[in-house]
């Protein structure tokens, strides 16, 4: 046992009381040991130790420890893995339907922490994602960086609240619409009903939002939102499948910025753009991040997009930053770990596989200060693996959110 | 140089290179050496920088110091690891449509609804399953006769390992009935089948000739041995028929035959249960009729709950794609997870495992989530060979590199359940008959672009200038490789198909 290892236990009692109770998970102060830890800030250590002090890292050091009661002993340690896409929602309940753009509604109003799928998160390894309004309106409105375990509180959980505004390109906010032609028009006709309504939807928020800075007459609802994220002060996340649909939302961005009397300084993730590996360079032309969609198996995606096995890869080496998603998928063969393990199998390798579901989800959403790597003072959001990450042979056998053991190694399943 | 002529001319390089390339992808009379870098033999330990010799098929041998025949074609590949062919224990896929309309049909026969040319056989090939095993679907009571098949070739003979390899019943409601209803129609059966045999032998021996005129309608020899001869029923069923052997047994119809052949024992059954209640069932209907000895039981479900009454009835089980069953605790509400191959390799159970689906997630992934879970890595390799292999009864034909083997064997660029390996070669039956490096549409699976030489042989693409010679080649339509037969039929991406 080296020094600081030694140290870090003379520190901290073994039998210190509870800091905190946390839902049912007691918060303590916990021994990880692993042969390989993984810390996705530059480094790995074979044979190391991560020490849990509260609800951040204590100490990471050399050294394994193996015996004790807090000693949570495991093949492989990771940070807590990030989704930049969950798509855990109220489903079309939280859809307000009285306007196309909803800006100034926040996620967090609609969602449960009793929901059930949160538990298959955590357990899966995912601890923090960024929950998003459903895609139904064209805006949808401001997601959230929440943790997936912890307190039976939604706001107790936020790590980040108005995180993105988020709103969606392509044929999902205009599919449940219906024209006036064809049936008779009622009050519930909605608007747009093609792919051109949604963009022209998208360009009227920005220029009247515009506007509105000189004219406070045009201010709308939820302009402030819009407003704020044409000045960068909050990152657009806008989800759009098919090359097309990305095109449009780097148009969209360029625009932003080239145009004037919008005079913007937008920053923009792309999420699902599962046929970012058609052009890769107008993504770093336009300096957008991307979270890519689960990897399907035959490679066809939603929006009859065409996702190949290496799109990670190719942007990875392309200069692209990008996050793997599970979009909420916690089986063994749909989890984000798995995902990370099928970028692999499309040749990324294993530190981007890491970054993109850890550092780069992090810096994407604002909050790598506190999430996304194993370093002294962050939050102790750690996965404990039974075998080398992301390989199908292997599985998330615990877990720790914020200190507390949320998957327990040491219990049989 | 756009005359035909000259296009023609163009033509002549890529043909000489096709002459030269077509040995590999050919028929070799099944005789090849393969030398790999590591051998998993599945039947002893692995073998180091190994040889393994197939002639007429087989595997003659196997070993690191064995000498390789002087006129056998030689796959050197030091880098590779050797492997068995993966068995499919059991699917539906591949079919035209795999569930027939009618709830009790054990007189067809799925080789007429199997398409060779069905994306499912190559993608098969791609991960490495080199056996399959093609029933019925579940929506019926007793449904077809399943067929084992290797995934090459254009007709279903080619294709053919074994024919009527047995028959699926199905213990759990199917889609529209309730779960009595399918109870009484699966005991239903069997009692009209006795009910029928029994009418047969009254008739007999009433010396109505109603059976033997149908038969003879029916266009069977019944001056043949085996048609014109009685013989007492066989098996094990806890009926038994009084004066069987009077009934010349050409006279029993068609429609009944497969299922007394069930019956009898000489018909293997895959017995469907999606739940442990189901499981009940389906023992009890098995055991009743004789079929206990011949039936490996199909999951799904919480059919696990049901493990020790599956060892108790000595079966051996083809498991659900779904390895971990999830079911909420209706007091805690916490979410409980159970990994299913683990609860039958307790009990002693052998089970086989199914593929997640025809791609990524095929045999390779499931046995590696096993190993995942904690299962031993030899038994999860077994689940996927070995057991399946005997659960087919083509124990002695595969699963295994051995000598007097069927020559199925897969070389990887790596172990076979790490996520950065891939079929590199496929040989079956001793001829090569998968090459990745030349699998079009992997590549356009890998890198989403749409190949050259991908458009119907025929067709005059625009770019399709002199000195082009890999458009040249996949346009000429006497290349026979595997990925190219496909690739004819192969659909657009379908950028259009859901857009607004």
């Amino acid at each position: 046992m080296n020094l600081s290892l030694l140290a870090f236990l003379v520190c901290v009692p073994q039998s210190a009381p509870q800091v905190q109770t946390q839902g049912d998970a007691p918060r303590k102060n916990w021994i990880v040991s692993a042969e390989r830890v993984y810390t996705g800030a530059g480094r790995s250590i074979e044979h190391g130790t991560v020490g849990v002090q509260g609800a951040k890292i204590g100490l990471v050091s050399n050294g394994s420890e193996d015996s004790g009661a807090d000693v949570l002993a495991c093949y492989a340690v990771t940070a807590g893995m990030i989704d930049a896409s969950v798509r855990i929602d109220a489903g079309l309940s939280s859809v307000e339907q009285s306007r196309e753009e909803t800006p100034e509604l926040r996620v967090t109003d609609t969602l449960s922490p009793f929901a059930d799928a949160w538990d298959g998160q955590a357990a899966s390894g995912v601890t923090c994602v960024l929950a998003n309004p459903p895609d139904e309106n064209v805006i949808g409105g401001l997601g959230a960086v929440l943790k997936t375990a912890g307190p039976l509180s939604i706001a107790e959980r936020t790590v980040k609240a108005d995180a993105v505004l988020r709103g969606a390109i392509g044929s999902q906010p205009s599919r449940r619409n219906h024209p006036a032609s064809g049936r008779p028009t009622d009050f519930f006709s909605r608007r747009p009903t093609t792919r051109m309504g949604v963009e022209w939807e998208w360009r009227r928020s920005f220029y009247e939002a515009a506007a509105s800075r000189k004219d406070a007459s045009r201010a709308y609802i939820g302009s402030t939102q819009v407003l704020a994220a044409l000045d960068g002060k909050l990152t657009l996340n806008i989800q759009a499948w098919t090359t097309q649909d990305i095109r449009t939302a780097v148009f969209l961005k360029e625009e932003l910025e080239g145009e004037p009397q919008l005079g913007g300084k937008p920053r923009l993730v792309i999420d699902a753009a599962a046929e970012a590996w058609k052009e890769p360079q107008l993504l770093v032309r336009s300096k957008s991040d991307v979270v890519l969609p689960p990897f399907p198996a035959d490679g066809r995606t939603d929006d009859g997009a065409f996702m190949a096995w290496n799109t990670a890869a190719l942007l990875v080496s392309s200069g692209v930053r990008i996050a793997l998603s599970a979009h909420g998928d916690s089986s063994p063969a749909g989890s984000l770990g798995m995902q990370a393990g099928y970028a692999m199998q499309g040749g990324l390798d294993f530190e981007q596989a890491l970054a993109a579901v850890t550092t780069n989800p992090a810096r994407m959403l604002g909050v790598e200060d506190r999430v996304g790597s194993i370093e002294v003072g962050k939050d102790a959001d750690l996965v404990l693996w039974n075998g080398e990450p992301f390989q199908a042979t292997s599985r998330v056998i615990g877990v720790i959110v914020d200190g507390a053991l949320v998957l327990d190694p040491r219990a049989k399943e | 140089m756009t005359t035909p002529i000259f296009r023609n001319l163009a033509r002549i390089p890529a043909l000489a290179a096709l002459a030269l390339l077509a040995p590999t992808l050919h028929a070799t009379g099944g005789k090849i050496v393969i030398k790999a870098g590591r051998i998993i033999t599945q039947s002893g330990p692995d073998i180091q920088n190994g040889v393994i010799v197939i002639e007429n098929g087989r595997i003659t041998s196997v070993g690191a110091d064995t000498k390789a025949p002087w006129d056998a074609e030689v796959l050197d590949h030091p880098e590779l690891v050797a492997f068995p062919g993966f068995v499919e224990a059991h699917t539906s896929r591949g079919m035209d449509r795999s569930n027939e309309n009618i709830t009790v049909t054990p007189f067809l026969d799925v080789r007429d609804s199997i398409d060779p040319i069905s994306f499912y056989f190559e993608d098969s090939l791609r991960a490495g399953i080199t056996t399959i095993n093609v029933q019925h679907g579940n929506s019926c009571v007793i449904g077809a006769q399943g067929m084992i098949v290797k995934p090459f070739g254009i007709t279903i003979e080619q294709l053919q390992v074994r024919p009527q390899s047995g028959i699926k019943i199905v213990a759990s409601p199917r889609p529209g009935a309730s779960r009595a209803l399918q109870a009484q129609q699966l005991r239903g059966a069997f009692a009209d089948l006795r009910r029928y045999l029994e009418k047969l032998v009254q008739d007999t021996k009433d010396g109505k000739d109603t059976a033997r005129r149908e038969a003879l309608f029916q266009g069977r020899d019944m001056d043949k041995d085996e048609n014109k001869t009685g013989r007492a029923m066989e098996g094990n069923a806890n009926w038994k028929l009084k004066g069987f052997e009077i009934v010349p047994r050409g006279e029993v119809d068609d429609k009944q035959e497969p299922l007394l052949r069930a019956v009898e024992g000489k018909l293997p059954v895959f017995l469907y249960c999606d739940s442990a209640a189901s499981v009940l069932l389906g023992i009890d209907v098995a055991r009743e009729n004789g079929l206990l000895g011949t039936t490996t039981l199909v999951l799904d479900g919480d059919s696990w709950k049901a493990a020790d009454q599956i060892a108790a009835a000595k079966l051996s089980v083809i498991l659900s794609p779904e390895l971990v069953y999830s079911e909420r605790d209706p007091v805690t509400g916490k979410e409980v997870r159970t990994f299913v191959p683990g609860v039958f390799d307790k009990k002693g159970v052998h089970f086989a495992l199914q593929s997640l689906n025809q791609s990524s997630q095929s045999l390779w992934f499931q046995a590696a989530t096993c190993v995942a879970w904690g299962l031993d890595r030899k038994k999860a390799l077994d689940a996927v060979t070995r057991v399946p292999a005997e659960e087919l009864r083509l124990g002695k034909r595969v699963g295994s590199l051995e000598a007097g083997k069927d020559g199925n064997v897969l070389l990887l660029n790596g172990d076979p359940l790490s996520v950065k390996s891939s079929v590199q070669y496929v040989v079956l039956e001793g001829d090569l008959v998968y090459d990745r490096s030349k699998d079009v549409r992997v590549r356009q699976l890998i890198e989403g672009v749409e190949q050259n030489n991908t458009a119907p042989s025929g067709a005059v693409e625009p770019g399709d200038v002199c000195g082009d010679e890999h458009k040249e080649v996949g346009g000429d339509p006497t290349k026979k490789d595997p990925g190219e037969k496909k690739d004819e039929t192969k659909p657009d991406h379908d950028h259009g198909g859901k857009k607004d």
